[in-house]
């Protein structure tokens, strides 16, 4: 009657990934609200099939919205639609801090990561936006007559379709032109610096150790910063990788987030990791967690160091 | 008029009140707090007896989509496995037999399982996953009583062990499919923990008519349990078809703690706790047992799924563990006065 290990692991890894945060300041500018919103006249109703399949019919321009993940929290934000956001998640939506003073929904459930559907639907939001998962409760909300609309972003090209559809959907179609092209041509700029690739390996969590698969958001943006990480042949999205399988494949640079580890030299001390090849020539490096597993609007900061750290002169 | 009869009127008086008032405190308490002066008026105001409360939209909304039918579930599930308990306490004269004794509740969690780890987890809504379990424990308890069956006669003993060992080779099975599970796990939890979360009304609209088939059945039967306590030998000289009444009790049995099971997952100690205690305070007479039964068993879930919402809020703890931690602790001690009352007597 136990749950396979494996199992647990990737689920831990996956709430990781989800609620990945940390706190340590990153100085972006990408999340501030950079445009006023219904600069062009969009006409509701919008109809819209998310990433869920659901045909959602948003019937005017939503003035109550609760998101339920930091990143849709950060792209609202972002569209200049802060003021009409009424709930986000949980703690973790920590961007902008002014997210901090939003009421929050979530820990609910079972396992503590479902929204407080009571809490929902005493907050009387028009727009609720939620990332994969939870059909259960999805479907609740929709039975109570709030649109819920599902936006998971695969990969960076991705991101930037689900960032305007959100401006579609809320009447913010020029905020949302805005962001979307800054996001590209920073995005194409490190693409363009990114010639010479080297050989990496992406931490998601230690002990055990925890990776990601190609399907992963984090996948793509470290080939756009220009590594290749060893895990490509990796079955599931959130796969645990053997310590072993990395001194053989030796990657020449080693990436975690300060969520995992404290430091480089801690990495380095763990058992067996002196003989991969990153931790030997010394390449390891901590990369702000939230920057590259938030698909939001600051993956492109995310994307900027991880091209910097990977070409940094002496590797 | 018996002697004892003024004070059985006031148990039964006293555990209708409970009833109410805890349905009436489950109704009220929640994320967003609502009178249950409102909840009173709200409900009135909808049976169109009065003018409709000074309360938000969504308030109204709380109070009939999400908490009532939540509480009007915790009642019909509370109220199936208590009765499913006297039943099988009945019919084994043991009164450690509960729902699970005859494999219903791990028979229906593996069809619940096996369904939601093939792939069928949205079918029909969920309730693909309802009919699976509901099914599986059938299966289970019909599997059992045939392997115990030996001719014409069932062995109550038989019956036990064959239980036993048939909830054992379904929880390694269990076992098995959950290391294939991924990221399904959590779904399989619910089932095994137990929990009222979230199901709306068409759950009532499913498990209530096959409650009250259970419990009509129940009460045609109560003559026979109380026959049947005094062995099944003396039963049968006075007029007791055993073999039709194993039979039946089995069956009505299977079907009230499939239908629970297969809305709330495996919730332990409501079948085994609720009639050993109901009986210690009315009787052992099947006559007095069963009302007092059926008053306590909701009773006990509504309020042990308010003590699961309410403990570590907004999470919400599983029903299951909740009814053990709860249930536990006061079975042992009624357990311990009993064995001392027992040795007294001797």
């Amino acid at each position: 009657m136990r749950p396979s290990r494996s199992s647990l692991g990737a689920l831990l890894a996956l709430a990781l990934l989800l609620a990945a945060c940390s706190d340590d300041g990153s100085t972006s500018s990408t999340g501030t609200p950079s445009a006023s919103p219904s600069a062009t006249a969009v006409s509701f109703p919008v109809t819209v099939v998310d990433d869920d399949g659901v045909e959602v019919t948003i019937p005017a321009e939503p003035q109550r919205i609760v998101t339920f993940a930091p990143s849709m929290t950060e792209i609202v934000y972002a569209l200049g639609l802060g003021d009409r956001l009424v709930g986000v998640s949980g703690p973790y939506d920590d961007y902008p801090p002014e997210a901090k003073d939003v009421e929050e929904v979530g820990g609910a459930g079972e396992f503590g990561v479902d929204p407080n559907i009571e809490t929902v639907v005493s907050l009387e939001p028009d727009l609720f936006l939620a990332i994969s998962g939870g059909d259960q409760w999805k479907a609740q909300l929709r039975d109570l007559g709030i649109s819920v609309v599902t936006l998971n972003a695969t990969d960076f090209v991705d991101l930037l379709g689900d960032i305007e559809t959100v401006g579609r959907i809320t009447g913010a179609t020029a905020a949302a032109n805005t962001v979307v092209t800054e996001m590209r041509s920073r995005a194409d700029a490190v693409t363009a610096q990114a010639t010479e690739r080297v050989t990496c390996f992406f931490e998601v969590g230690y002990p055990p150790l925890f990776t990601v698969g190609p399907n992963t958001f984090v996948y793509d943006l470290l080939e756009r910063a220009g590594c290749d990480p060893v895990t490509a042949d990796a079955a599931s999205d959130y796969p645990e990788w053997s310590v072993d399988a990395l001194v053989a494949d030796g990657p020449q640079v080693y990436i975690a987030t300060p969520d995992s580890a404290r430091s480089p030299q801690a990495i380095a001390k763990r058992p067996g990791f002196e003989g991969i090849r990153a931790v030997a020539d010394g390449n390891v490096i901590l990369v702000d967690g939230d920057l590259v597993t938030r698909p939001g609007p600051r993956v492109v900061d995310g994307l900027e160091q991880l091209s910097a750290a990977l070409h940094a002169p002496g590797d | 008029m018996r002697p004892g009869a003024r004070r059985y009127r006031r148990v039964l008086l006293v555990l209708s009140v409970a009833l109410v008032g805890s349905a009436l405190l489950a109704v009220s308490v929640g994320a967003v707090a609502i009178s249950p002066g409102s909840v009173v008026r709200l409900v009135v105001w909808k049976l169109g007896l009065g003018p409709r409360p000074n309360v938000s939209r969504a308030a109204e909304v709380i109070v009939f989509q999400l908490r009532l039918p939540r509480v009007a579930l915790a009642m019909v599930v509370g109220l199936a496995l208590a009765v499913a308990g006297t039943l099988f306490q009945g019919l084994f004269r043991n009164p450690l037999a509960d729902p699970a004794i005859i494999g219903v509740s791990s028979g229906a969690a593996l069809g619940a399982i096996a369904v939601i780890v093939l792939g069928g987890g949205t079918v029909l809504g969920g309730l693909g996953v309802s009919a699976a379990a509901f099914v599986g424990g059938l299966l289970t308890a019909f599997f059992v009583y045939r392997l115990a069956r030996v001719g014409p006669a069932v062995n109550v003993a038989t019956l036990l062990l064959a239980g036993i060992a048939v909830a054992a080779v379904i929880s390694a099975a269990m076992s098995l499919f959950m290391s294939f599970a991924g990221e399904e796990i959590r779904s399989i939890y619910f089932w095994l923990l137990g929990g009222l979360s979230s199901r709306g009304w068409t759950a009532i609209e499913i498990v209530a008519p096959l409650a009250l088939l259970g419990v009509v059945g129940t009460v045609a039967l109560v003559r026979d349990l109380n026959l049947m306590s005094l062995g099944e030998e003396r039963a049968a000289q006075l007029g007791v078809d055993t073999a039709r009444f194993k039979r039946r009790a089995v069956a009505l049995g299977a079907l009230l703690a499939g239908a629970a099971v297969s809305v709330s997952g495996v919730i332990g100690f409501v079948g085994l706790m609720t009639p050993h205690v109901m009986r210690l305070i009315v009787g052992s007479d099947h006559r007095r047992l069963l009302p007092a039964v059926l008053l306590a068993g909701p009773t006990f879930l509504v309020l042990a799924d308010l003590v699961s919402r309410v403990v570590l809020a907004p999470q919400e703890l599983p029903l299951g563990a909740v009814t053990a931690l709860i249930g536990g602790p006061f079975f042992l001690v009624l357990l311990r006065r009993e064995r001392r009352r027992a040795s007294a007597v001797a």
